[in-house]
């Protein structure tokens, strides 16, 4: 028998099979959007370096994912969301922007400080969002406080970044490095970018000014419950080096996604939210702010615990995010903590999931 | 190569074998990793914590284990679960290093081949338990691609209820980790299923974690009690199979949970799967209580070699009677007064259920004197379509003059009638009310009146013809020994011809025993042989698999089978099939009757 083969061999053929596999999955996925509208808009509030600001988180509907087109990350929906055929023009962008605002006048007292703007993709990629269209919605919230924009480190370049600076607004970008470990981002997320490339993306921001939000996946698919909570751990310290702010997203099962394969065939569980717990306690020393905001949390598809106690956890977990203060753990407990454990003890690769 | 691991004895596709560690451990086993303590003290001693897992691939790089032998290391890997496409499953295919300690492989039933270990670990288990269709499908394709003297281990699903059912397919190493699992939820579990404990009024089980009142029982105590039940099936199917009887217990205890029960009928429809691990005889008793039992390869095969390779040599009429409880028939009360009315003037013919039609020479055979049955005189739809279509068959193959039915008008009745239409041959029926009242019985005699009586000598010549087709092929009794003498009596004949013995009828099974003589004849007649190819020794007593170049002739447990090689010529009985022989590396292949040195 040989010895395991040369990463690189492994590496190519993985990403060729998941990337083969991921098209023929969405393919399946038939709905088209109407490019004047917004994928989805809402207000919240959020914990930012400068304070807990009101926020208008808005998803914009762009030609969507570049990568997801090629078969993109295995557990990723979001392109199922993005428009037939192609790009989405300026005119229809400025459009879904004007809907935004109009959504914002409607529903809040005034307007927020804090403007999220996320593309399913990457808002820096200019076959996504042209340079101008980037350059007008720069303008239209240049009067808020604080911006963050989505996007891979590939097109975080110093003058698509001055575009906000110069505007005056704290600037931020959201990247979705999932995990600091190459070999998990690689072959379990299929995504294919390197931990360099995220540090390198953090000098180009710092350099002008602007900041850096991580974007952390708890649990992709092929990790136990164990080695998730490890790979997590670990992915918080390293990054929080390179970005103010680590968002840890629990996976979700999303439609049209190789997770969802696994999940209809009993291959996969979401994470527990005792997972999400342990993680966030346990990083609490790290340089950044760490947060958590489980999507879909208490169902089967999202992260979840026994049905008795997933909105005390959740409760907990979006008060931590708040106040970035561990205790609010210890006044949470449930009989399914033993359960958790056990299978944090048990799960392996070949046996998992151990537990609804 | 399998060093680590050696089946000694076979039930079907389930087997008893033996984890050669520092500490020898009989399988099917309970085992669990050796960093994982066990959930409580108590239950200390009924798990081996055996397994050193090197690790999954999809987190990190892993170095070559270094193992020892009194652990198996499970080798790094990456698992697939449930649901991996085949594609990513390739793409991501793990290579296993040649280690000289034992050691384990994981495969999924898409990426399951020979990689030279000694023990398989099946990945994405949790999606086959429960779906019975893809639990069989699965768990065949696996054990076909893998080595059959290496183990089969299934992680993160045995319970108690579908304990025997792994074993059956083929497992031979589980864990606890789901009957752990189930205890931290509550759930409590027996042989019959899971319930609540808070649901119930009482708990069934001695054990210690039991003697806590339920008001009291916790889920630590629900934990040990699960791994205690646990590892009393273990005990109990184990024992089954050492008494290849887990087929019996199975009809019963898979029907308190449906996809059991429906996995054991899945399985019954992969008929080549289990017929080519299933023995040819077994000195045991078979029960044959539920429907199921009519679809067990032993009775198909009894049923299809009926029907296929015997031929009645009987110019007498058919007389059909009615099965008995005791065994062999011919000792039974009604069989006696049918015997005592027929007196060697027509041929006499079981029916039953399930076995089908049971001619008078076969009686003793495998598993004609073994089964026992639930007899009630009610015969289900099914039951009468099994036997009808075995008599049928049976009397398409044979001719007679005359075909007289002494049986009884239930079940027995419809199936003759059923043949009677199938085939156009007209039944004469001697049974008024009942097969062994006087009027009966003078009808009986009465229908043979004027028929000659064949002699004793003649019967016994039949016999042993009748149990060379069933047991060597069709045609076999006349191709195989011409010229026979028989000696002593039924159920122990001895064949000879001229002055040499050349068979011994084997009383137990009712299938011959050849000698050196006996086998030459077999290799010089025409009838197809089962050979043992073996390399440059003399066997003593037994050959051991690695000593064997190659197999001619589909060989089962049980079979008659010409052991030869450029040093010896013997025969003896087949203790694994022939994939074995082929395909393994330890363990006795054959038990040696007789041999002699051919330099």
């Amino acid at each position: 028998m040989s010895k395991p083969s040369p990463e690189v061999y492994e590496a190519g053929r993985g990403m060729d099979a998941h990337n083969s596999v991921m098209r023929e999955i969405r393919a399946r996925n038939d709905r088209t959007y109407d490019p004047r509208e917004p994928t989805r808009v809402w207000l919240d509030e959020d914990n930012t370096p400068d304070g807990v600001r009101e926020s208008l988180t808005i998803i914009l509907n762009t030609g969507g994912c570049r990568w997801a087109r090629a078969g993109g990350c295995t557990m990723c929906g979001y392109v199922a969301e993005s428009v037939d055929g192609g790009t989405v023009p300026h005119d229809a962008l400025m459009t879904q922007i004007e809907a935004c605002l109009d959504h914002e006048r409607e529903h809040a007292e005034k307007p927020a400080p804090l403007i999220k703007i996320y593309t399913s993709g990457s808002f820096l990629d200019e076959r996504e969002v042209p340079a101008a269209t980037r350059r007008e919605i720069a303008d239209t919230f240049a009067d808020r406080e604080r911006i963050v924009v989505e996007s891979l480190p590939d097109f975080v370049a110093r003058e698509r970044l001055t575009d906000f600076t110069d505007m005056g607004l704290e600037t931020d970008v959201a990247i979705g490095l999932e995990t600091a470990t190459d070999r998990v981002r690689h072959d379990c997320v299929n995504k294919y970018f390197d931990f360099e490339e995220f540090v390198a993306a953090s000098g180009v921001a710092g350099d002008v000014g602007a900041g850096i939000k991580a974007y952390l996946l708890l649990k992709p698919a092929f990790l136990t419950e164990r080695e998730a909570i490890t790979d997590m751990k670990s992915s918080i310290r390293r990054c929080a080096e390179h970005a103010h702010t680590v968002s840890m997203n629990p996976c979700n099962v999303q439609r049209h996604t190789m997770v969802e394969e696994l999940y209809f065939d009993s291959g996969y569980r979401p994470p527990w939210l005792w997972s999400v717990a342990e993680t966030l306690e346990d990083t609490t020393e790290a340089p950044a702010i760490v947060v958590s905001d489980p999507v879909g949390h208490g169902s089967d598809r999202g992260p979840h615990n026994c049905g008795e106690c997933n909105d005390r956890v959740q409760k907990a977990i979006k008060d931590f995010d708040l106040r970035q203060d561990p205790t609010v753990f210890e006044q949470v407990a449930c009989e399914c903590e033993y359960t958790w454990e056990e299978v944090l003890r048990r799960e392996t690769s070949y046996n998992q999931p151990l537990a609804r | 190569m399998t060093d680590f691991f050696e089946v000694h004895e076979r039930d079907g596709a389930a087997r008893i074998g033996e984890l050669r560690l520092a500490e020898p451990i009989p399988t099917p086993a309970l085992v669990d990793r050796e960093d994982v303590a066990p959930p409580t003290g108590a239950v200390d001693g009924l798990v081996h914590h055996l397994l050193r897992d090197a690790g999954s691939l999809w987190s990190t790089e892993r170095e070559d284990p270094t193992g020892n032998d009194a652990s198996l290391t499970i080798l790094p890997h990456r698992g697939l679960p449930a649901g991996t496409p085949e594609e990513v499953g390739e793409a991501f295919a793990t290579e296993y290093p040649d280690v000289d300690f034992p050691s384990a492989a994981v495969i999924s039933p898409d990426t399951a081949a020979d990689h030279g270990t000694d023990a398989y670990v099946l990945s994405g288990t949790p999606g086959l338990v429960g779906h019975a269709r893809a639990f069989v499908e699965r768990v065949i394709e696996v054990r076909e691609a893998i080595p059959p003297d290496t183990a089969l281990y299934l992680s993160g699903v045995a319970t108690p209820v579908n304990l025997g059912l792994l074993v059956y397919a083929g497992v031979d190493l589980v864990d606890p980790t789901r009957a752990v699992v189930k205890g931290t939820q509550g759930k409590y579990l027996t042989s019959e299923g899971e319930s609540f404990p808070s649901d119930r009024t009482e708990l069934p089980c001695p054990c210690p974690a039991c003697a806590t009142p339920v008001s009291e029982f916790d889920r630590a105590d629900c934990v040990e009690h699960n791994v205690r039940a646990l590892a009393a099936e273990v005990a109990t199917v184990r024992e089954r199979v050492r008494k290849g009887r887990l087929r019996d217990y199975l009809e019963g205890q898979v029907r308190h949970d449906p996809w059991l029960t429906a996995a054991l009928r899945c399985f019954d429809g992969e008929y080549a799967y289990l017929e080519a691990r299933a023995p040819i005889v077994r000195n045991t008793e078979m029960l044959a209580t539920t429907e199921d039992a009519m679809r067990r390869v032993e009775i198909q095969r009894f049923a299809d070699r009926v029907t296929s390779r015997y031929r009645s040599r009987f110019d007498a009429p058919l007389i059909l009677v009615p099965c008995s409880a005791r065994k062999p028939y011919s000792d039974s009360q009604s069989h006696e007064q049918f015997n005592d009315a027929i007196r060697y003037r027509g041929h006499v013919v079981s029916m039953t259920s399930p076995i089908g039609v049971v001619p008078q020479e076969l009686e003793h055979t495998y598993p004609a004197q073994h089964y026992d049955s639930a007899v009630t005189g009610r015969w289900s739809a099914e039951e009468i379509d099994f036997v009808a279509n075995v008599l049928s068959g049976y009397l398409e193959r044979n001719d007679y003059s005359r075909a007289i039915a002494h049986v009884p008008p239930e079940g027995y009745r419809e199936a003759c009638e059923r043949a009677e239409a199938a085939t156009g041959l007209d039944f004469e029926y001697t049974v008024s009310d009942h097969p062994t009242t006087d009027t009966s019985l003078s009808a009986l005699a009465d229908a043979l009146d004027g028929e000659p009586r064949y002699r004793k000598r003649e019967r016994e010549h039949r016999t042993v013809k009748a149990i060379c087709d069933y047991q060597f092929g069709a045609d076999a009794g006349d191709a195989l020994f011409s010229g026979f003498e028989v000696e002593s009596r039924i159920p122990k004949l001895r064949v000879t011809v001229g002055d040499e013995q050349v068979a011994t009828q084997v009383a137990q099974y009712g299938v011959l025993a050849l000698t050196l003589a006996g086998a030459r004849r077999w290799v010089e007649s025409e009838v197809p042989t089962r050979t043992v190819e073996i390399d440059d020794f003399v066997p003593r007593g037994s050959v051991l698999a690695p000593g064997i170049v190659d197999t001619d002739g589909e060989i089962r447990v049980g079979d008659e089978v010409i052991v030869r090689g450029p040093e010896a010529f013997g025969v003896g009985r087949a203790a694994m099939s022939g994939r074995e022989m082929t395909e393994s590396t330890r363990g006795i292949a054959v038990t040696v009757r007789h041999v002699e040195e051919t330099d």
